[in-house]
């Protein structure tokens, strides 16, 4: 680029030559350069600005031209808004192990209100307050009125019935959303085992349903995952004996004059629990409130009896004491024990039941005649290291592994001290607390040949057992045992016969002790009988524990689990023993002394 | 030559500056105003509450505070430029760990009487800066390439702010603004072929990146760009705005339904009827005349602005209008494309017509800025 020079000398010369001032035309150059510089810059900017301009003109056009053709075109229907987050409301159902339904979902719709699109909210407030009764029509209409409320819900469930009649009021302010809510079709049936359900994030469109309790918490996250595109949760519990169980359970229970009462059922081999029950219990579609602060949680309708209850479950336990005897090769079933008076552990008298003196027995009546002295004595023999082992093996210390999430915080509750007089009363059932079902564990070790198996609430597809912990031909004698405490004469456990079906089982009646310490009511007692049948193949392990009951036809009142809780056991069984397909098989001997008619 | 250097006493003073107002425009934003009280009565079924009644005073109290800032000398705001630049950034980097949360995002700032978003003020701010950056800067240096790097650091660090909130639609707004700016400014065209062809490259990483590690939007930007593209995949969804938007816009034809009749946006179909998607609720009503006249007035407002600007021989002025007019053209672009269906729904409300409370406030005080450049405009002698 070429500049003139701001001074051009020929210039210069001329006008020093005329006498005129140069810088003048220094000055005159300068101006003309930067009027130059300016009309460059100005010209690029006017360009830039048409650019601009241009690209104004294209925007406003093409909105235009958009409008235009918006304008043209057709409307379509207008769909309904959906602006919420949709919430994944589908829950997968609960069912029993044949496939029946124990949990499911129904469609509801809720019904909320936008006052500020209401045209008569006065009426509509009426209307409302005569379709559902529990709604006051002043405070509704109050709230329909109130300037400040853009939005309220005014029901939260609706029936189809009431869904058409609001409707039918006709009021646009008045909105549905469709709203899935979880329905137990079998009412109080298995209540402790479902939990329950409500709602978690509530929108105007869905609402989430999320578990409570029971196995509805337990499984939660599993039941809510999409990816299970509604498989249904098959447990191993059976509805109809379910049913059956919590029938005779309950009736027992009135009879009996109990407080409370539990059952458990489970399969020997695969620990499926085919129906527990805890009474009294409640509708899992209406859960009572939870026990406030002054209330005892156990005498809740919520808790589990069977899975939270811990009890000293007495002479039940004897069983195992006597199992770990034969099994240590310590004793053999006629070993003959002397059971007589005086017997001291560390001071502590062992005393009988009633007093009585049983004399000399061998250790198969130990059993069935349930000496405290004769199970004390074993286990002195046996040592107080081995039988904690036995029972932490067993599975007796830690929470039980049922897929409810109340079995979590049913931790057993043991001496802190293994001492040799713990081991003295736990021998026949004292300081050492379980659940119901931890004792039907047990009893299923002895009956499946003395592996340990894990209670499940899950249908399984084959036996699943643990540690061995018997031999074969100690669980054995183990089992004859235990169905002589039925069977024979002395056994406390004769109304156990069902005819039919041969049960074996144990009885155990431990006093309650009182709440504040200092020993052990006289009157109230856990009663439980704990039960295989049938004893030559067994196949399943029962608990029946009664709650504080007394039996009252006699002259003197009886709470002993004799008369209380093997009744309910024997009525149980009778009940559902054919539901599980164990075939009756009549041992009456007639069957030799038939004639035929040709004979 | 700037302000200082001309004959001041051609320069109007005392309340004769009244008359020296650019009139039309004071006209026009009150029209275009009144627009948005009509169509915020009808979307609230022909009441004042809750939405025309405090647009209203809000307008009256917009109009006085632009009246105020014209009456002030345009040196003044040039001086103040960088003050209002570090404020404003200093309000952003404060809602980023006070801010309230809002609709998903953290935005804005609760004064009591109303709730500032510090990225409207940031828009105006940032213009403000710019144009008197490229007034002190010599002309020579326009497009020295450190020259060039001061003003993009201007733009990119409330960008990248806003950014965070996260705003995408302010974001963009704000570098498209500050962008044209520089382009106004003179800076040599090249920086912006290179600038336009990285940022397609940009772009088409951003695509790449979908799915992986290193995922360069949230997921929501991700679906409603696939929602722009393809409304009908997600009808209930994403894509309902846009669906409705255009059901509206189509249901009101050439004419309109008529005032107060429009079914899509007072049956509650039509979300956000009163802030972003108010332009449906209008060519409802009105249908493609209404909308046109509406397209009209914000012709007006930015050819007013054009010509104050051509008009204007101080730098900084100039810039300022020609700044201010961007902004708020690019609302109206972007917010107009938006309920169309031409760009992705990013959430920039229709000037001077949407409910809310700052954008507005802070237009009226940019325009009140841009009334100032022109009754302080250098005269010839």
């Amino acid at each position: 680029m070429t500049r003139t020079p701001l001074r051009p000398l020929a210039r210069i010369l001329e006008a020093r030559q005329k006498g005129e001032n140069p810088d003048a035309i220094e000055r005159e150059n300068r101006r003309l350069r930067h009027e130059e510089i300016r009309d460059r810059l100005r010209l690029r900017a006017e360009g830039r600005l048409l650019v601009l301009a241009v690209m104004f003109v294209c925007a406003y056009g093409v909105v235009g031209a958009r409008m235009g053709v918006l304008s043209a075109s057709e409307p379509k229907e207008p769909r309904a808004q959906m602006t919420g987050a949709s919430i994944v409301a589908t829950r997968a159902d609960i069912t029993d192990r044949h496939g029946r339904i124990l949990a499911t979902n129904m469609s509801t719709h809720s019904l909320y209100a936008h006052p500020q699109q209401m045209v008569d909210p006065l009426r509509a407030a009426q209307e409302l307050a005569a379709i559902f009764p529990d709604i006051d029509a002043e405070k509704l209409g109050a709230r329909f009125t109130n300037p400040k409320t853009k939005f309220l819900w005014v029901k939260k469930k609706l029936s189809p019935e009431q869904l058409q009649a609001v409707h039918d009021i006709g009021e646009p302010g008045l909105l549905f959303g469709p709203r899935e809510m979880r329905l137990y079709p079998n009412g109080a049936l298995a209540a402790h085992v479902l939990g329950g359900a409500s709602f978690g994030d509530e929108g105007v469109h869905a609402a989430e349903v999320i578990g409570t309790a029971g196995i509805e918490k337990y499984f939660d996250a599993e039941m809510r995952d999409p990816a299970r595109q509604g498989v249904p949760l098959t447990l191993s519990l059976d509805l109809t004996i379910q049913a059956a169980t919590e029938e005779v359970l309950d009736a027992g229970m009135k009879l009996l004059n109990a407080k409370g009462a539990a059952s458990v059922l489970m399969d020997i081999y695969t620990g499926e629990v085919i129906a527990i029950a805890s009474l009294p219990d409640f509708d899992p579609n209406d859960r009572p409130r939870v026990p406030i602060a002054g209330e005892k949680a156990s005498d809740s309708p919520l808790f589990n009896r069977a899975v939270q209850g811990l009890y000293e479950l007495g002479s039940t336990f004897k069983i195992f004491t006597a199992a770990q005897a034969l099994q240590l090769g310590l004793v053999h079933p006629q070993t003959v024990i002397d059971t007589s008076p005086p017997y001291e552990v560390l001071g502590f008298k062992v005393g009988e039941f009633q007093g009585k003196n049983y004399g000399k027995l061998s250790v198969e009546n130990v059993i069935v005649q349930s000496s405290n002295r004769g199970t004390a004595k074993l286990v002195m023999a046996i040592g107080r290291g081995r039988q904690k082992d036995f029972y932490e093996n067993l599975g007796m210390f830690a929470p039980s592994s049922l897929e409810i999430v109340e079995a979590r915080n049913a931790k057993p509750l043991i001496p802190e001290r293994w001492t040799d007089l713990s081991a003295v009363t736990i021998s026949y059932g004292h300081g050492i607390s379980v659940s119901p079902l931890h004792l039907a564990a047990g009893y299923a070790m002895i009956g499946n040949g003395g592996h340990v198996v894990q209670p499940t609430l899950l249908k399984q597809d084959g036996p699943r057992m643990g540690d061995k912990l018997l031999r074969d031909d100690v669980a054995e004698q183990a089992r004859t045992m235990l169905r002589h405490v039925v069977s024979a004469k002395k056994g406390t456990a004769s109304f156990a016969e069902v005819p039919g079906y041969r049960v074996g089982g144990k009885t155990g009646t431990a006093e309650k002790p009182k709440e504040r310490g200092g020993g052990y009511h006289k009157d109230k007692v856990i009663a439980t009988f704990a039960a295989l049948f049938p004893t030559d193949e067994p196949r399943y392990a029962l608990v029946v524990m009664l709650d504080e009951p007394v039996e009252t036809s006699g002259s003197t009142p009886r709470r002993t689990a004799g008369w209380t809780a093997v009744p309910v056991a024997a009525e149980m069984i009778t009940r559902i023993a054919p539901l599980l397909d164990l075939r009756p098989d009549y041992d009456t001997g007639q069957v030799k002394t038939l004639t035929t008619a040709s004979d | 030559m700037t302000y200082l250097e001309y004959n001041v006493k051609t320069v109007p003073t005392g309340w004769r500056k009244i008359l020296h107002l650019n009139w039309p425009l004071v006209v026009l934003l009150a029209t275009v105003a009144g627009v948005g009280f009509l169509m915020l009565y009808s979307v609230a079924g022909g009441s004042f509450s809750p939405w025309a009644e405090p647009q209203i005073k809000r307008f009256g109290l917009g109009l006085v505070l632009m009246f105020v800032v014209a009456m002030v000398p345009i040196y003044f705001w040039r001086n103040m430029a960088l003050v209002a630049y570090v404020g404003s950034l200093g309000l952003l980097v404060l809602v980023e760990f006070f801010g309230a949360v809002g609709m998903g995002a953290q935005r804005w700032i609760d004064l009591g009487f109303m709730r500032l978003q510090p990225s409207e003020v940031m828009k105006i701010a940032m213009v403000m800066l710019l144009a008197a950056y490229y007034d002190r800067l010599p002309l020579s240096r326009t497009s020295r390439p450190l020259w060039v790097l001061v003003p993009i650091l201007i733009i990119l660090l409330p960008t990248g702010l806003v950014l965070t909130q996260p705003d995408l639609g302010t974001a963009i707004l704000l570098m498209t603004a500050g962008g044209l700016m520089m382009f106004l400014a003179g800076v040599h065209w090249l920086y912006f072929a290179t600038v336009l062809s990285a940022a397609c490259g940009g772009i088409w990483a951003v695509f790449q990146s979908r799915g992986t590690e290193w995922q360069l939007l949230e997921d929501y930007q991700f679906r409603r760009i696939d929602t722009f593209l393809d409304p009908s995949s997600d009808p209930l969804g994403a894509g309902y705005h846009i669906t409705q938007a255009k059901i509206a816009m189509g249901s009101g034809g050439w004419t309109g339904r008529g005032f107060m009749q429009g079914t899509q946006s007072r049956l509650n179909f039509l979300p956000e009827k009163h802030t972003d998607f108010i332009f449906n609720t209008l060519a409802e009503e009105f249908g493609f005349v209404g909308g046109v006249s509406l397209l009209a007035l914000y012709v007006l407002i930015l050819l007013f602005c054009i010509v104050a600007a051509v008009q204007n021989r101080d730098r900084f002025s100039s810039l300022l209008i020609l700044g201010v007019g961007l902004t708020f053209f690019l609302f109206f672009a972007v917010n107009m494309s938006m309920v169309m269906g031409l760009a992705p729904v990013v959430g920039v409300p229709l000037p001077m017509v949407s409910y809310g409370g700052s954008a507005m406030l802070v237009l009226m005080l940019a325009f009140g800025m841009v009334q100032s450049a022109h009754i302080h405009r250098p005269r010839q002698a």
